[in-house]
C-alpha cells in the first residue's frame, strides 16, 4: 500500500507550503521584502509495466503502461523579484529603487550584501547606514552642517551647506544587478549575497541601461498581496485535509482485510 | 469455491494500486503541469483449475494501464515574468543530462549565464534546439504568444529566439520520470507545433480534479469493502458445507 506513504508526501509539501505563505504574511510589512513561492514537482515513478517494452515477438509493445507515481516533492522556494509599491515616508533618507537594481552594503566582515530596503539613516560620523548601521557602498558621508540632502533619481547626493547658494555634490549612489536576482542567497534583515545561481554582481549608477531610478522620500513596500495569500492558505489546508482523506481510506481498507475471518 | 476468494483477491490488489494512484494526483494537485492519471483494467478470462465444458470460465481482474489525461489545466497568474504556460497542447523542451525531456511545467528562471532554465537548471530549448541565453545589461525579457524571447535596447527591441514547443503523435508513449519530465519511449519524433500559444507570467496548474478524487477515494475503498464482504460469506459458506457435511446423520 503505497498510498500511505504517498498522501505524507503530499501532507509535507502542503505544510511547506504553508510554511512559505505563513512568512510571506509576516512580512507584509517589511520594507523592500519579495514574497516566495513553494514550487512543487512530482517524484519518481515506478514502472509496473513499462510503456513502449515489447510485448510479443512480433514487435508488439504495450501502448500504455502502469507507472505509479511515489508522490510529490518541493522543487524550489523561490522568490518573485516584482516591484513593489512605493510609499511615500518624507524622509529624506528613505530611498526606493525603481525597477532593477539593489543597494550595495558592506558587511562587518567585509562582504558585500545586496539590499532593496533603502530605509537608511545616518550614523555618528555622518555616513549613510542601513537600519542595522552597516554603510551603504560606495560610503557616501553627509556633512554634519548640512541642512538638506537631495538625492537625484541617478543617485548623485547633493547637500546644502549653511551660506551656500549652490548645492555640492559629496557622492554617487551605485546599484547591483545579476543575471537572476532569483537566485540571490537570502540572510535575513533584508540582505542578500551573491550566489551562483545568482551571476557576479553588475554594477552601474542608477537611470542607466538596466538599472532602475532612485526616489528620495519613499520606500518599497513588500510585493505581498493578502488577498492571495490568504487564497493561497485556504487551498493549501484543502489540499492537507484532502491528503489525510487518503490515509483514512487506505487504513479503512488495512482494517477491512485485517477483520478477515480466518 | 476457492475461485471467488481468488477472484475478489485480484479485484483488491487492482484496487489497492488504483488507490495509490488516486493518492497520487491528490499528492500531486499543487504541481504546475501535472497531469491527472487514472488505473484502466481489464478482466482476464482464465479457465478455472477444474474446468470442465459446462462450467464458464472465471473472470479475474487485472490492471492494464494507466490513462493520462492531458487535457488543459487551470492558469494563473503570477506575475513572475519568467514563468510560462502553455494553452492548447504541446510541450516544452529541457535538455538534461540523459537527453532531452518534455515538460508542461513552464516555472522558468534565469541561471548565473543568463540561459532560460527550469527549476533544476536544465536549459529550456528553443525551436532551434538550442539553450536560449539572454543579455542581462539589455532591458526585461519579453516573451511573446508564440515563444518569441525578445529584449529591448536603447528603444529598439530585438528577438534573441523563439521558445520550442514540440508535440507527439502517440501521447501514451510518454513515461513520466518525475521533477514534471515526461520521457519519449517508443522513438517517435517530436513535431515542432508551429501555432503553439504561451502566456508569459502564467502558469498552468494540475489538471487534477479534487472533487473527482474524493470521490474515488469513497468507490475504492467501498469496492474494497464489497469484495470483503463477498469473500468472508464465502468462507462462511464453506465453513458451513464443512460444518453441515460432517455430521454423522442418525
Amino acid at each position: 500500500m503505497r498510498a500511505l506513504n504517498i498522501a505524507a508526501t503530499g501532507m509535507a509539501a502542503q505544510e511547506t507550503n504553508v510554511d512559505v505563505i505563513s512568512n510571506n504574511i509576516a512580512n507584509m510589512n517589511t520594507i523592500g521584502y519579495k514574497r516566495q513561492e513553494a514550487n512543487f514537482e512530482d517524484l519518481l515513478y515506478e514502472d509496473v509495466k513499462r510503456p513502449g517494452a515489447q510485448s510479443s515477438d512480433q514487435g508488439t509493445v504495450i501502448p500504455t503502461g502502469i507507472q505509479i507515481g511515489a508522490g510529490v516533492q518541493t522543487a524550489s522556494i523561490y522568490r518573485i523579484t516584482l516591484q513593489g509599491s512605493l510609499t511615500n515616508t518624507g524622509n529624506q533618507l528613505d530611498l526606493a529603487i525603481n525597477n532593477g537594481g539593489y543597494f550595495q552594503v558592506l558587511l562587518p566582515s567585509g562582504e558585500y550584501a545586496y539590499t532593496r530596503a533603502g530605509n537608511f539613516s545616518l550614523n555618528d560620523v555622518g555616513t549613510l547606514v542601513t537600519s542595522d548601521g552597516y554603510p551603504v557602498y560606495p560610503q557616501i558621508t553627509i556633512p554634519q552642517t548640512a541642512t538638506q540632502v537631495s538625492i537625484s533619481t541617478s543617485g548623485q547626493v547633493q547637500v546644502t551647506l549653511p551660506g551656500q547658494a549652490a548645492t555640492s555634490q559629496v557622492g554617487q549612489l551605485q546599484l547591483a544587478n545579476f543575471a537572476n536576482p532569483a537566485g540571490l542567497e537570502a540572510i535575513g534583515s533584508n540582505l542578500f549575497l551573491v550566489s551562483g545561481a545568482s551571476g557576479p554582481a553588475v554594477t552601474g549608477v542608477p537611470a542607466s541601461s538596466g538599472f532602475g531610478t532612485i526616489q528620495q522620500g519613499f520606500t518599497e513596500a513588500s510585493n505581498v498581496d493578502s488577498v492571495t495569500e490568504i487564497s493561497n492558505l485556504i487551498i493549501a489546508q484543502r489540499a492537507y485535509e484532502m491528503n489525510s482523506k487518503v490515509i483514512t481510506t487506505a487504513d479503512q481498507m488495512l482494517q477491512s482485510t485485517n477483520q478477515m475471518k480466518s | 469455491m476457492d475461485n471467488t476468494l481468488y477472484v475478489g483477491l485480484s479485484r483488491q490488489n487492482v484496487l489497492q494500486r488504483a488507490l495509490d494512484i488516486a493518492a497520487n494526483n491528490i499528492a500531486n494537485q499543487d504541481t504546475v503541469g501535472f497531469k491527472v492519471e487514472e488505473l484502466t483494467d481489464r478482466t482476464d478470462t482464465i479457465a478455472p483449475p477444474r474446468f470442465t465444458s459446462n462450467l464458464s470460465p472465471v473472470n479475474y481482474v487485472l490492471d492494464s494501464s494507466v490513462a493520462r489525461d492531458f487535457g488543459q489545466g487551470e492558469l494563473s497568474q503570477t506575475g513572475n515574468p519568467m514563468d510560462m504556460a502553455l494553452q492548447g497542447p504541446g510541450f516544452f523542451t529541457v535538455q538534461t543530462a540523459n537527453g532531452p525531456r518534455y515538460t508542461r511545467d513552464g516555472r522558468f528562471t534565469l541561471d548565473a549565464q543568463s540561459q532560460i532554465v527550469d527549476q533544476k537548471g536544465e536549459p529550456v530549448l528553443s525551436t532551434a534546439g538550442t539553450p536560449i541565453v539572454v543579455d542581462p545589461q539589455k532591458g526585461p525579457v519579453t516573451i511573446a504568444k508564440d515563444g518569441s524571447v525578445s529584449q529591448s535596447a536603447n528603444g529598439q527591441s530585438s528577438q534573441i529566439a523563439k521558445i520550442g514547443v514540440v508535440q507527439f503523435a502517440n501521447l501514451s508513449a510518454l513515461s513520466k520520470q518525475g521533477s514534471n519530465q515526461y520521457l519519449e519511449t517508443s522513438g517517435q519524433t517530436a513535431v515542432p507545433v508551429t501555432n503553439a500559444k504561451m502566456m508569459q507570467g502564467w502558469v498552468e496548474h494540475s489538471n487534477v480534479n479534487p472533487v473527482k478524487e474524493v470521490t474515488s477515494l469513497i468507490s475504492i475503498s467501498r469496492a474494497y469493502d464489497r469484495m470483503q464482504d463477498i469473500m468472508s460469506s464465502t468462507q462462511d459458506l464453506s465453513s458451513k458445507a464443512v460444518d453441515a457435511l460432517g455430521q454423522l446423520q442418525q
